[in-house]
């Protein structure tokens, strides 16, 4: 289990549309309420290099500190993103892939319109045990 | 970067030394030094000053204490003052002069040789000749100078300095030899030390680790002279690494101050390294070896008292490397590819500068908190005693030693760790490092700009206006954040955006703006909920606090209780506050594009499109919230663009607040029984409304009075085109809609177009049925005020295809004429009153073939004007005639409305009559035309007369109109050769014929031919024709004017008939009274003709005569055939029927069965005169 981990999901316009801070309570107050900063300025390479690159999973995109930032595209230009301080690649990995199909169960829910925020309790729950098992 | 010495910054350059000559030093100097690789070159007058290279220390005992790992000056020195090659410049004529000379220049030599033997420095002799002497020196010198000075040959050098012509020429014959003479002798000298000192390191004959760090580096050093990059860089990681183990092994010194020590060699070795990296364009390796030397000493922190210092230290770090990058990526450095690094490669970002001017603040910022830390713990540190000052850098790099002073000497006594931490604590406290926090984040801010990075740059933008606001900067501040508020609003990072508003509120604190404190406070309270965000305890959180429901409550409550007067904003600066009253009245503006929208959104709908003026139309104002808790507005006041209509909605639960202190008198007031905002709620609103000005009314703001001195202003937007509001498009939001009515919803607009005011003009088109072609057809115009005086009236007059198109011939490109047009307008005539004078210039009239414009004259209420349109067709064609009648109601003023008429009407153009015409023969004539006897007839034959016979013309005229005509005249009109023939007779009708609907006037004319040809134009049948209006109207009377209607006959043949055969009989007869029917046979050729002839018999009469015989009729002459007939009945009876044959021509002559009966009457009847 990482330190810190904050997970978000950014939808096509830029805008996030799921946020969970996974792992322990941060301990350093002043990273603590930036990650959302950090990660949205994570985006600006995100922008770049999803074009430049075939891959879904891009590991340490950005450093902060010692917080690295990975992202996973889907082919809709959603973004999965996680802030964290672990080394563990493939945790991150299987983790992204997990919430992926996570993610795409709520699509297919025919209430929930695209691009909008996810609330549903469900999702939110089983992302947080995903962390816990790969994180 | 800059803080580092000289002597670390730049490579090493070998140095020498030249002795003696001092005319030439300059020469040789600059010559050395313009070589590639340099040379640098220390230049001793004479002999006497060698002493200036220090002399050999005497070797290290393995006991000796390590004072340090690297002593401070020991670069420069090996840079700056010992050479590796020392010139013994000797002048010809001393080598080869006196034996005094001579014994002068090998004292000399010796001096030198014993100074320079124990550095193993490198001789080189230079015997500078004059160019007139260079054979005068004598060859045994030579070779005893250089036994003496113990060197090769080729190291004893004769240079010729000579004239200054020969200058040049001297430096290339001997410069290359004198060059390569040192360039060779420096690097043997160098490699000779380095290999000394690594025999050293291979052995491992050192006493401590300090000596292997030390050693390791005068090797790379020595390398780095010899310009053996990868030789050096090998050699200082070795020492990098040596120095590392070195952590928590070492006990030299006290522990603080040893560790300190080991941070600054480390960061000179990484220095080193990066400098190396980077300049063999490794800038990936370099990335790398960074990320690793600050991973390495990260979390070494060191005594609690001094982690400043450590923050300190890695900032500088930071620092120093993002000036390496710059300066490097300044040369065209070429950044590699992403593509091909790595697994674990560097980030996009960490090639840039900007990444690590961005990393370096929040060490810097560690270090400040450390700092202050520190400074509260240590209480004693205030005073600063004289102690402090006398602390300076020690002779070795990153020690610390005071100086006493002792007797004229100076004497450097160590410092115990707690001495050196008042000393670091006291140094700190001189440095303000807010100001280089903000100034490498505007540096990395602007940097992340230039790469188009905004979302990098907001962030760096956050953290550059949060130092200027915890420097109490809050103008600078504020327009930081509120560039970079725009970003996150955008893009919806909502936990962003409330801690960004959670600043900007506090910063309005400072600047003591009370409307940007409610401003960013209601947009705030009226952000979404974040879901998932941790609780974070406001201990965590900015000045914003958590991003929570009830925190969002909570500035509610305060900014409204603020807004509406009841508490105080306070500010930042010591008791002052700001209250909002009526000196300080509060007003807010939400227009389409600002953030405020969320906390009130104003729709309004007219319920229709259009209105009568003065009638009644609904109007449902919507208004929207998202804050929290409930508002409760105290008035609404609905503006309009026409500022009349304006009206006032008081609630009524709050009369005595809503006394209308600011309603202009006379304004309508309505009044609700409440008006309170629940979130996300709609409140409908609907009034009545009316205007009696003509054209848009629009709403254009919805104020809400809140409290006495509050007041938000909201612009009036139309459900129809309402956009999201931005941050809430994609929450979980109950979707209503604005209006009660759906449709209205989509619909609706808060604009309604108010009409013209019903005309009270009749605008009558008198219409006397269909037009006919070619007649003048008059249309009376009439304009007749019921209501309403006209004033500056203007009549328009259109003519339009009904079908579309213009009035001309399909063949429109033609030029414009009037044959081309089937309609035109031909003239306009009007009555003007005698009694009223116009000026001639207010009676515009104009005339065009398909539009015409005329002035009314002024009408009062009660009068009326006519006028004529004169419209003539000139085919058959329906047209749609358009007349508008445009005018004020009242005179002279210019905010009155034009009032408009329309009238149309469709007219059908006619045909009036149709001309038929008929060829017949004499009654009871048959000439025997050959043209006729043709078995087949053709269709378009011609007809064919009589020469000299007369023959019928039978001219019909049928009437197509639905009016009755009236017939002047019928002829018909010769064409050419008069005489040809005769027609009879011309018809002038004195009195005029009166034609009705549908019915046929007949009338025949006599055409004699008299000359023989097959193409003869008989001549066009001419009509004229009125319309017949019965009772002679008065404007008839002079206009109605009479037409020509033409028709042209078509062409007859005209032929001799050889046989003429005539019937005769008397017109009637009487039962039983017998009578003669005569047949008479014409020969007209000069033939004798063979003529057959038989009777029939008939029951009705009783015949006598030849039955049946041929005869011969002579030439010229006529042959009677007479017959006695009695009839037997009476009425209309057959004649027996005569059949006569011609044989020449093979042609039988018939009488047509009409011209042979005959009316019997049975008795004689008496026919009596009257005197009617």
């Amino acid at each position: 289990m990482a330190n810190t981990a904050c997970f978000m999901i950014v939808s096509k316009n830029d805008i996030p549309i799921y946020e969970a801070e996974v792992g322990t309570v941060p301990k350093k107050e002043d990273a603590a309420h930036q990650h959302q900063f950090i990660l949205h300025a994570a985006l600006d390479i995100v922008q770049d290099m999803a074009w430049t690159t075939s891959a879904m999973f891009l590991k340490a995109i950005d450093r902060f500190n010692d917080l690295v930032v990975s992202v996973y595209i889907k082919v809709i230009h959603t973004r999965l993103m996680l802030l964290h301080d672990s080394r563990n690649d493939d945790g991150i990995k299987s983790f992204f892939q997990e919430v992926h199909e996570l993610y795409i169960k709520t699509l297919l829910n025919p209430l929930y319109l695209p691009g909008s925020r996810i609330t549903s309790s469900h999702f939110d729950t089983k992302v947080r045990a995903l962390a816990r098992k790969y994180l | 970067m800059e803080e580092y010495p000289e002597e670390l910054r730049t490579p090493p350059v070998a140095l020498t030394c030249v002795v003696g000559c001092p005319e030439v030093h300059g020469l040789i100097t600059a010559h050395l030094h313009s070589q590639q690789p340099p040379i640098n070159t220390i230049a001793l007058p004479d002999f006497s000053k060698i002493s200036v290279i220090p002399p050999k220390k005497p070797p290290r005992e393995n006991s000796e204490h390590v004072g340090g790992i690297l002593k401070r000056d020991w670069l420069s020195k090996h840079r700056t003052r010992i050479p590796a090659v020392v010139a013994a410049l000797f002048s010809s004529s001393n080598v080869s002069g006196d034996p005094a000379q001579w014994l002068q220049v090998c004292t000399d030599l010796e001096n030198l040789k014993a100074t320079i033997r124990g550095r193993n420095i490198k001789l080189v002799v230079v015997v500078v000749s004059q160019a007139g002497h260079k054979d005068d020196m004598s060859e045994d010198r030579m070779i005893a100078l250089r036994k003496r000075a113990e060197v090769d040959s080729k190291y004893l050098i004769v240079f010729v300095p000579d004239e200054h012509m020969e200058l040049k020429q001297s430096l290339s014959r001997h410069g290359p030899r004198l060059c390569t003479a040192f360039a060779d002798l420096a690097s043997t000298y160098y490699r000779d030390e380095g290999r000394r000192v690594k025999v050293r390191l291979e052995k491992k004959s050192f006493s401590s680790m300090e000596l292997n760090v030390r050693y390791c580096f005068k090797v790379a050093v020595y390398a780095e002279f010899r310009r053996d990059w990868p030789e050096a860089l090998k050699l200082y990681e070795d020492a990098y690494h040596a120095l590392r183990e070195m952590v928590g092994t070492s006990t030299r010194m006290p522990p603080i101050q040893r560790l300190v020590e080991i941070k600054t060699i480390a960061e000179q070795l990484h220095f080193k390294m990066s400098t190396l990296l980077l300049h063999g364009g490794k800038v990936v390796e370099a990335i790398a070896w960074f990320r690793q030397h600050t991973a390495n000493y990260r979390k070494l922190l060191g005594a609690p008292e001094v982690i400043f210092l450590h923050w300190e230290w890695l900032s500088r770090q930071y620092l120093v490397f993002a000036q390496l990058l710059e300066t490097s990526s300044a040369n065209g450095l070429q950044f590699p590819s992403m593509a091909s690094v790595p697994a674990d490669k560097p980030t996009e970002w960490e090639f840039h500068p900007a990444y690590y001017y961005q990393a370096i603040t929040s060490y810097l910022k560690e270090k400040n908190i450390c700092l202050e830390l520190a400074l509260s713990m240590s209480e004693d540190v205030g005073p600063i005693d004289g102690s402090a000052e006398s602390v300076v850098a020690s002779v070795y790099h990153g020690q610390f030693a005071r100086l006493l002073e002792r007797e004229d000497t100076y004497i450097m006594q160590s410092l115990t760790d707690d001495e050196y931490v008042r000393y670091t604590l006291v140094e700190g406290k001189r440095f303000l490092d807010s100001f280089e926090i903000i100034a490498l984040l505007k540096r990395s801010f602007e940097a992340y700009n230039n790469l188009k990075a905004e979302r990098a740059a907001a962030y760096c933008g956050f953290q550059m206006a949060r130092e200027y606001f915890s420097l109490s900067e809050f103008s600078n501040a504020k327009q930081i954040f509120d560039n970079i508020a725009s970003l996150y609003r955008r893009e919806g990072w909502l936990l962003s955006l409330w801690e960004l508003l959670g600043y900007l509120r506090e910063c309005s604190r400072g600047t003591g703006s009370v409307k940007d404190f409610i401003e960013y406070s209601l947009e705030m309270a009226a952000m979404p909920e974040t879901t998932n965000a941790v609780e974070l305890s406001s201990k965590y959180c900015g000045p914003a606090g958590p991003a929570t429901l009830s925190q969002r409550a909570k500035i509610h409550k305060e900014a409204f209780e603020v807004a509406r007067g009841g508490s105080e904003l306070t500010l930042k600066e010591q008791n002052s506050h700001l209250k909002v009253n009526s000196d300080y009245p509060l007003y807010l503006e939400i227009d389409l594009v600002s953030p405020l929208r969320v906390v009130l959104l104003s729709l309004v709908a007219f319920h229709q499109p259009t209105v009568k003026p003065g009638a009644l139309s609904l109007l449902t104002i919507s208004l929207r919230t998202q804050l929290p808790t409930n508002v409760e507005i105290d008035q609404l006041e609905v503006q309009f663009n026409q500022s009349e209509c304006n009206f006032i909605i008081v609630n009524d639960q709050k009369p005595h607040i809503a006394a209308i202190s600011n309603v202009q008198p006379g304004r309508r007031v309505e009044t609700a029984p409440t008006l309170v905002l629940a979130t996300n709620k709609w409140l409908r609103l609907t009034y009545e409304i009316k205007s009696d000005q003509s054209g848009k009314l629009e709403c254009i703001y919805v104020i809400a009075r809140i409290g006495p001195h509050f007041t938000i202003c909201c612009r009036a937007e139309s459900p129809a085109s309402m956009s999201d509001l931005p941050l809430w498009k994609f929450e979980n939001l109950l979707e209503t809609i604005p209006t009660v009515d759906p449709g209205l919803a989509f619909s609706g607009q808060k604009a309604i177009q108010v009409e013209e005011p019903d005309p009270q003009v009749d605008l009558n088109l008198g219409s006397s049925g269909p037009a006919l072609v070619g007649e003048s057809f008059i249309l009376p115009v009439t304009v007749a005020s019921k209501g309403h005086a006209v004033y500056s009236g203007e009549l328009k007059i259109n003519l339009v295809d009904t079908r579309g198109g213009g009035l001309l011939s399909p063949r429109e490109d033609e030029p414009f004429s009037a044959d081309n047009l089937h309609v035109e307008l031909v003239d306009i005539s009007c009555h003007v009153p005698e009694d009223q004078s116009e000026a001639p210039s207010d009676n515009i009239q104009k005339i065009q073939p398909s539009f015409g414009l005329i002035s009314v004259p002024s009408l009062d209420v009660g009068d009326s004007w006519s006028c004529k349109l004169k419209i003539k067709w000139n085919r058959p064609k329906p047209i749609m005639l358009y007349v508008s009648l445009g005018y004020y109601p009242q005179n002279g003023e210019p905010s009155s409305q034009k009032v408009h008429v329309h009238k149309s009407l469709q007219i059908e153009g006619k045909t009036a009559v149709t001309i038929s015409h008929r060829y017949m023969l004499p009654f009871r004539k048959d000439p025997l035309l050959l043209s006729k006897i043709k078995s087949v007839p053709e269709p378009d034959q011609i007809p064919s007369l009589a020469l000299n016979e007369l023959n019928m013309l039978l001219i019909s005229v049928k009437n197509c109109s639905e009016v009755p005509l009236r017939l002047l005249s019928m002829s018909i009109e010769m064409e050419e050769n008069k005489g040809s023939c005769n027609v009879q007779p011309q018809h002038v009708f004195g009195e005029p014929v009166v034609h009705v609907p549908g019915e046929e006037f007949k009338k025949v004319f006599t055409i004699v031919p008299s000359v023989n040809c097959t193409k003869l134009k008989i001549g066009t049948v001419s009509l004229r024709w009125q319309r017949d209006s019965g009772v002679r109207e008065q404007f008839h009377s002079c206009d109605t004017e009479s037409q020509f209607m033409k028709h042209r006959l078509p062409d007859v043949n005209i032929e001799l008939p050889p046989l003429v055969v005539s019937m005769e009989c008397p017109p009637h007869a009487i039962l039983g009274n017998p009578f003669i029917y005569s047949i008479k046979i014409y020969n007209h050729t000069e033939l004798l003709q063979e003529i057959k002839f038989s009777i029939s018999d008939s029951q009705s009469f009783v015949s006598s005569g030849p039955h049946s015989d041929t005869i011969f009729v002579l030439p010229s002459s006529a042959h009677v055939l007479s017959y006695m007939l009695v009839p037997l009945g009476s009425g209309s009876l057959q004649l027996p029927r005569v059949t006569v044959t011609s044989v020449r021509y093979a042609a039988g002559l018939q009488p047509s069965n009409t011209s042979s009966i005959i009316f019997v009457y049975p008795s004689k009847p008496h026919f009596e005169a009257s005197d009617t």
